[in-house]
């Protein structure tokens, strides 16, 4: 098997000189600033010969001390070899610009938009920059940049006014000085762009043709995005997607708030994926503060992410399966009944339903109270016997194989050149998994399939998640079996500071590969909290697999996908 | 004595002025069928909620009305009239106005063919119809049809793109439907010997579900697709179009329109009574002998509601063009075939 030092001396010894900087932080993990103009054959050359196929994302450092931009290209392989490599460029502060990844892989493209963007780093050959996540507005004002004030006035180009009032909050105003707009001196710093409807117009072709919009307020979205289909009749020609409604900057605001106050932002990027999100962010911090979590942490931390992935497995699917049978087919109303047993046990040790805040950097919470193995025992029995009945009943209705089967294809090299990961992914023939390719907590002792399908298509994708509502269901007795007495939180400092230095976590989140990116300079707040989340991925792969569909199945093309908007804007 | 008083200047006046008589019947007739019509439809939308209710484990309407949730439309129905009756500003207006008209009258016009059960009298079983019509088949299968072009006057009218698919997928599935479903009803027709639905009841000595049972089946499917229900419900489905042809439509129109269907409904399910499960036809009920063919003919009419409801609780939606593609190339050809076999049938009985 490959590892990060096999990786390290094949590159030094194909461009001697490029890696200026490395550490080899594990078998699996490869960190290296290389040279800024060798960038793009580094990483063709890591894809076309060490397998490095899948491009997993990229991050912004705004390094405001060293005057300095890194943007982090993460590289990893799909099952090839376990190595993730992390790419550093650095680029002057004063003119940023780092070259484009889009040639060698698609899904760079969006990536890179949203670095560019945040912090006004120029990506020399993009095919397209523009705003992704942000309002036109606010574009050229680069928000994520260290040195960013605040909303700046789009008329007057100024800043926001900091005023703190007598009680001490700071209140912050926006001074429109009506004189400068009257004369004229308005500034216009703007870069100039066609604006996403302009876009799409543009493309419109005859007169048979026109643009039909699903969103940002619609019945097939899970939260507000905007799917435009250019449509001919019933067929669609072209889709685009527009996100940003609710883009709510976590990653900014995790950068103004301590460690621990982080805890429950993560919650909130995704609500059906609490733990997982909990986890990542936590695990990252471990891996800087390089502590061990004790052991029946580790397993009450397996439990109950194994459970929020069944609950929302049967929600996700339930909800799809309600969109392409109306609101009063039966069996979307019955998954959220089975849903119910399964959130109650989380319930039962977190406190909460959906957002738990639960995990905690070197442990979790509190412990599993009594009697939470038989209930979730119980609960897990009803979960297996009607994921069952529901397999058999897709199984026989043939109605369902009509709508569902041969729709949304993803072939697994188009899969895997897309990004997506996760159950879409796995439908395709690939048997990615996270908890596989990069084992964390105690999931190498336990003993679990990793679920795939050959099709690729809707049906295949929702066969994916029933399977694997079983197969975490065996998880989940398999720990409550094993689990062992001991302590549940490692002791940790009050305040936690992490050394300083950058961390990669990988988790398998419901949807597919979260890695959390995280970079500490020694104080109690991160400098950089980089999210790399699924649905950004299944995003992105979106518009192309909806074109030459028809418009009915364009809602089970994209609610096969089980998206989250909330992750996809963070 | 009391009643030949008041029957005897009533049968003078009908014999001296034919017209006048007639003309006051047909409006006493018009406002029974329309009030029986609408509450029998009120009662369709509660019976919908309750059954798809259990069907999804929840409980339904229950609050308003008793723990039944019996006058839950009331209130449904008073929140519509008070709404602002609002036009966009892009729509065609007559057109837009008219369209929940049409279908109203739409309605009307079959109603007033079909007959609505019948009583026993002394022996005789008088139907209960309005206008007894000789081609009462065929005309409610041609009536029904004028359906579609309400809703593609309302979908054409919004001015809206949503509503504009919705119209055009209400028309593709129409056109495709209504010629397998007529093939049906002539099939119908030629073992009865009669297109006149009366007729066609009292010749169901033996049921047309035994007769014609492939007759049934596509007569039954291409109901629900003219009803425009699960999974045939292309032309309003609200995760792809948001509500198809009414998507522009609020307060007391779109309650208008929303009513045609359930009312449609109740209409279908009588055509289907009458033309296959034998109308008013079963074993006299002692004691209530009067009501006897009343009771047998409401049983089948809820029975086949109830059918529709839970087909509508456990099917997914067809795909447009899987709806025509089953209508010319699957549903054309067979109704051909049963006609071929009711015609051998109805030789070898007749």
């Amino acid at each position: 098997m490959t590892t990060a030092n096999d990786v390290l001396s094949a590159l030094q010894s194909a461009f001697p000189g490029a890696i200026q900087e490395f550490r080899v932080e594990a078998d699996n993990r490869l960190w290296a600033t290389v040279d800024p103009n060798k960038i793009v054959e580094i990483c063709e050359f890591l894809r076309d010969e060490q397998d490095f196929d899948h491009y997993s994302g990229a991050a912004g450092v705004d390094k405001i001390d060293e005057a300095l931009f890194e943007v982090t290209e993460i590289l990893a392989s799909h099952g090839a070899h376990p190595v993730v490599a992390l790419l550093k460029v650095k680029t002057p502060r004063d003119a940023p610009s780092v070259k484009s990844l889009t040639d060698l892989f698609w899904n760079a493209n969006w990536y890179e938009r949203e670095i560019w963007e945040m912090f006004g780093i120029n990506f020399e050959d993009h095919p397209g920059l523009y705003p992704l996540l942000l309002v036109d507005e606010l574009v050229g004002s680069w928000p994520w940049r260290k040195d960013f004030k605040g909303y700046p006035d789009y008329n007057t180009n100024e800043r926001v006014l900091e005023i703190i009032n007598p009680d001490g909050y700071a209140e912050y105003k926006i001074s429109p000085t009506e004189a400068e707009i009257e004369a004229g001196t308005v500034p216009e710093t703007r870069p100039e762009y066609p604006t996403f409807r302009e876009r799409e117009i543009m493309e419109l072709e005859t007169e048979s043709e026109m643009i039909l919009h699903l969103g940002p307020q619609h019945a097939i979205v899970p939260g507000p995005f905007m799917l435009d289909l250019k449509v001919d009749g019933e067929r669609v020609k072209k889709a685009y997607l527009d996100v940003g409604y609710i883009h709510k900057g976590i990653e900014k605001i995790l950068e103004n708030r301590t460690y621990i106050q982080g805890i429950p932002i993560t919650d909130r990027m995704c609500y059906l994926a609490a733990l997982s999100n909990n986890e990542a962010f936590c695990g990252a911090i471990e891996r800087l503060m390089e502590i061990e979590v004790p052991e029946r942490a580790q397993y009450i931390r397996v439990i109950l992410e194994e459970l929020s992935r069944i609950q929302s497995h049967l929600l996700g699917t339930g909800e799809f399966l309600s969109l392409i049978g109306g609101v009063t087919y039966s069996p979307f109303q019955w998954m959220i009944i089975d849903r119910e047993e399964t959130v109650s046990c989380i319930e039962s040790v977190t406190g909460a339903r959906i957002t738990h805040s639960f995990i905690r950097p070197g442990g979790v919470r509190n412990d599993l109270p009594d009697g939470f193995a038989e209930m979730t025992r119980s609960a897990l029995k009803t979960v297996v016997d009607k994921t069952n009945e529901y397999k058999e009943l897709f199984l026989s209705d043939s109605m369902y194989e009509m709508r569902m089967a041969g729709i949304g294809v993803l072939s697994p090299e188009e899969a895997r050149r897309l990004g997506v990961s996760g159950p879409p992914l796995r439908a395709s023939d690939t048997p990615y998994d996270m908890r596989r390719e990069d084992p964390i907590l105690v999931y190498p002792d336990l003993d679990f399939d990793v679920i795939s399908r050959k099709e690729g298509d809707s049906k295949a994708r929702v066969e994916v998640r029933l399977d694997e509502i079983i197969e975490s269901c065996h998880i989940v007795e398999q720990c409550l079996d094993q689990i062992p007495g001991g302590p549940i939180q490692e002791k940790v400092p009050k305040k936690i500071k992490p050394n300083p230095g950058e961390a990669y976590y990988r988790v398998e989140d419901p949807r597919g590969e979260m890695g959390i990116f995280l970079v500490s300079d020694g104080t109690d707040k991160p400098v950089k909290v980089k999210v790399r989340g699924p649905v950004f991925a299944y995003f992105q792969a979106l518009p192309p697999l909806l074109e030459g569909a028809y418009v009915a199945d364009v809602v089970a093309i994209a609610g096969s996908m089980d998206a989250c908007t909330s992750e996809v804007d963070r | 004595m009391v009643l030949s008083t008041i029957v005897e200047p009533i049968t003078d006046f009908v014999a001296q002025e034919p017209k006048i008589a007639g003309l006051i019947i047909g409006l006493i007739a018009a406002a029974i069928i329309s009030s029986v019509t609408n509450v029998g439809a009120m009662g369709i939308v509660w019976l919908e909620r309750k059954v798809l209710g259990d069907m999804t484990n929840r409980f339904g309407p229950s609050r308003v009305g008793t723990r039944w949730g019996i006058l839950q439309l009331v209130a449904d129905a008073i929140k519509l009239f008070t709404k602002e009756d609002s036009i966009p500003r892009g729509a065609d207006k007559p057109v837009y106005v008219w369209a929940p008209i049409v279908a109203c009258m739409t309605t009307m016009l079959v109603a007033a063919v079909l007959p609505w059960g019948a009583l026993n009298i002394g022996g005789v079983v008088y139907p209960l119809v309005a206008v007894n019509m000789d081609i009462s088949a065929f005309f409610v299968e041609a009536a029904l049809s004028l359906m579609a072009i309400a809703a593609f006057m309302a979908g054409w009218g919004s001015n809206n793109k949503y509503s504009m698919l919705g119209a055009f997928r209400g028309i593709a599935r129409m056109i495709s439907y209504e010629v397998p479903m007529g093939i049906c009803v002539i099939s119908v027709a030629v073992m009865a010997h009669s297109l006149n639905i009366v007729e066609i009841v009292e010749a169901q000595s033996i049921w047309y579900i035994i007769a014609q049972p492939l007759g049934f089946v596509i007569f039954m499917i291409a109901l629900i697709t003219d009803l425009g229900r699960v999974p045939f419900d292309q032309s309003e489905a609200e995760e792809e179009i948001i509500a198809g042809y009414v998507t522009e439509y609020g307060g007391i129109r779109w309650g208008l329109l929303y009513f045609q269907e359930y009312i449609t409904m109740l209409l279908g399910s009588v055509l289907l009574v009458h033309l296959y499960l034998g109308g008013w036809n079963g074993p006299t009920i002692p004691v209530i002998t009067i009501l006897s063919p009343m009771i047998w003919f409401l049983m089948k009419v809820i029975l086949v509601l109830v059918f529709l409801i839970w087909v509508r609780g456990s099917l997914i939606r067809f795909r447009i063009d899987q709806v025509t593609d089953l209508g010319w190339k699957w549903l054309l050809p067979l109704s051909l075939v049963n006609l071929v076999w009711a015609v051998a049938i109805g030789m070898y009985f007749a």
